[in-house]
């Protein structure tokens, strides 16, 4: 569990050095485009891009292969969809359905898209610290009217930072848990609602318990959700505000 | 430093934790608070950082009651806490980023922050570890960046809650070690533990008992002078013989031998 999906890699490449926002807009710029990818040589083209990326960056390949893989059942089970389900000409035929060229097509492009949002996605966590991250979400949120529905953009970083910290803890502890009862004998195949209550009641518990203890750390380090200042500061470069008119074109393009 | 008058505590389900507490911490002391399970002292500690506020009586840290609420903020930067559990104490995703939650909270400047973090790792010997994740560490590293955390607060007091209880031998005195020199440098030292080998270290020792202060003074004395049972905790061997030594009146209670080391000396001196 060291290498978390979407984990952070430390460095001081061109992409780490980017502010922040301009790592999430262009994510979300470069989602719109991907999903509006409608043939393979384009989608080549956001393969190249991402690769240049990956290669100035010197970022290991291996990281993003790890990134995808627990995906690939849900990317098998789309791209088998498509080429079944496709209408058109048959190239292999299983008697009760065929595979369609169609399809085949169809199905590549379909899932090289949630490949590569997921490919991007991964790319923007690897070279922004978690802290950086959540500063750069703050901020765009800062502008939207969030406080007259008595939220501020902090409340949503600290909730979501907190989030991030949580999940992987549940992780262990379910982990840990299951460990433990395993070694006492329980047989999860026998007594299959009694295994499942053996876990959830503790987990319940122990998540609880760790959810005061942290609030207790919390507020004994002076947190009061109000006043804080971050160690990262963000501001914008040449390099970000040349890559947001890159991102306005890039939209332009698409729109028109 | 700290003065306690008469302190009272029960939480809200009834149970008495503290029984009129009373009790002076000076400016650099190095106190150890010991007792048996539930005897409170993670209640009182939790006074001192002002996360529970008295039921009766006073608790005054560096002439701020921690009944006022408004002084909540600066006694929590002045006195600053380290728990048993190194697990649940972490609130950053990165170990840097945790030893910088407490500037943040402040409000101080990105630099000073930087800063900060940077001087507090360098402290604690991890700076190597600064862009981990705190659940990759083991548990002696996790309390060295859990004592980082607290030192980027600059606090003069450090409030140490069984801070090795979950640690194996070598991790325990490393952190031991850095809870020494801390001391040397002027930090005020309030140390939980019901191991009696950490007890040497003190200045002072205050031994509780359901709630209620019952010894109070040099750790060597009180050790010669109470059985196990009041300590709530097996004696370790060394300890059982000097005391067989001091009924024997071979020794003297000044110079009670709480280590291997002090008895070696006290029974065949090296000149
Ligand atoms: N949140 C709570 N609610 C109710 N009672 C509590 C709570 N926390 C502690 N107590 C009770 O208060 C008493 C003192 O607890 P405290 O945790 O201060 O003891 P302790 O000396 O730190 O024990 P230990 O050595 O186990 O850490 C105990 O009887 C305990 O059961
Ligand atoms: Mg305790």
């Amino acid at each position: 569990m060291n290498d978390l999906f979407l984990s952070f890699i430390p460095g001081k490449s061109l992409l780490h050095r980017l502010d922040p926002r301009t790592k999430i807009i262009g994510l979300m710029v470069i989602s719109i485009c991907i999903l509006n990818v409608s043939s393979l040589e384009t989608m080549a083209l956001v393969g190249l891009v991402f690769s240049t990326l990956v290669f100035i960056c010197r970022l290991p390949v291996i990281h993003f292969i790890k990134s995808v893989r627990p995906m690939i059942p849900f990317f098998s089970l789309i791209f088998l969809m498509q080429f079944f389900f496709t209408e058109g000409t048959p190239i292999l035929d299983l008697n009760l359905v065929s595979g369609t060229y169609e399809g085949l097509l169809l199905g590549g492009i379909v899932t090289l898209k949630f490949v590569f949002l997921i490919l991007f996605a991964a790319l923007i966590t690897a070279t922004t610290s978690p802290s950086g991250l959540t500063t750069g979400i703050e901020k765009l949120l800062r502008p939207l009217p969030l406080r007259y529905f008595g939220i501020s953009s902090h409340d949503i970083a600290m909730m979501m930072s907190l989030s991030l910290y949580f999940v992987p803890m549940l992780y262990d502890n379910f982990k840990d848990l299951k460990d433990a009862q395993l070694s006492r004998g329980l047989d999860a195949r026998k007594e299959p609602v009694k295994a499942i209550m053996s876990l959830v009641v503790p987990l319940v518990r122990m998540s609880l318990r760790s959810v005061d203890e942290v609030a207790l750390a919390m507020e004994s380090r002076c947190y009061t959700g109000q006043g804080r200042s971050s160690m990262h500061v963000l501001n914008f470069k040449n390099m970000d505000y040349g890559l947001f008119v890159l991102f306005i074109l890039l939209v332009s393009c698409l729109v028109f | 430093m700290i003065n306690i008058e008469n302190l009272s505590y029960s939480y809200p389900d009834g149970t008495l934790a503290l029984d009129s507490i009373s009790l002076n911490i000076l400016k650099g002391e190095f106190v150890t608070i010991a007792g048996k399970n539930g005897c409170g002292k993670s209640t009182l500690l939790r006074h001192i950082n002002g996360l529970l506020q008295p039921g009766q009586g006073s608790v005054v840290v560096k002439g701020m009651d921690t009944c006022d609420l408004s002084n909540l903020q600066d006694i929590r930067r002045t006195a600053g806490m380290i728990f048993q559990d190194p697990q649940s104490q972490f609130i950053g995703m990165t170990v840097e980023e945790d030893i910088a939650f407490g500037p943040e909270n402040l409000g101080l400047s990105s630099s000073e922050i930087n800063r900060r973090v940077t001087e507090a790792l360098e402290s604690v010997g991890m700076s190597g570890h600064r862009h981990n994740t705190p659940r990759t560490l083991s548990g002696g590293q996790k309390q060295k960046v859990a004592l980082a955390s607290v030192l980027a607060m600059e606090p003069e007091i450090i409030l140490f809650d069984e801070v090795t209880s979950m640690l194996d031998f070598s991790s325990r005195s490393d952190i031991l070690d850095l809870i020494k020199q801390l001391h040397k440098t002027g930090t005020t030292i309030i140390y939980v533990t019901h191991l009696l080998e950490e007890l040497v270290h003190a200045d002072r020792l205050v031994l509780m008992e359901k709630g209620r202060v019952v010894q109070n003074g040099c750790p060597r004395e009180i050790i010669s002078k109470i059985s196990s049972e009041d300590f709530g905790f097996d004696f370790p061997p060394i300890i059982e013989l000097s005391k067989k030594l001091l009924d024997a009146r071979i020794i003297d209670e000044t110079s009670f031998p709480l280590s291997k080391d002090e008895l070696l000396e006290a029974i065949c001196p090296s000149k």
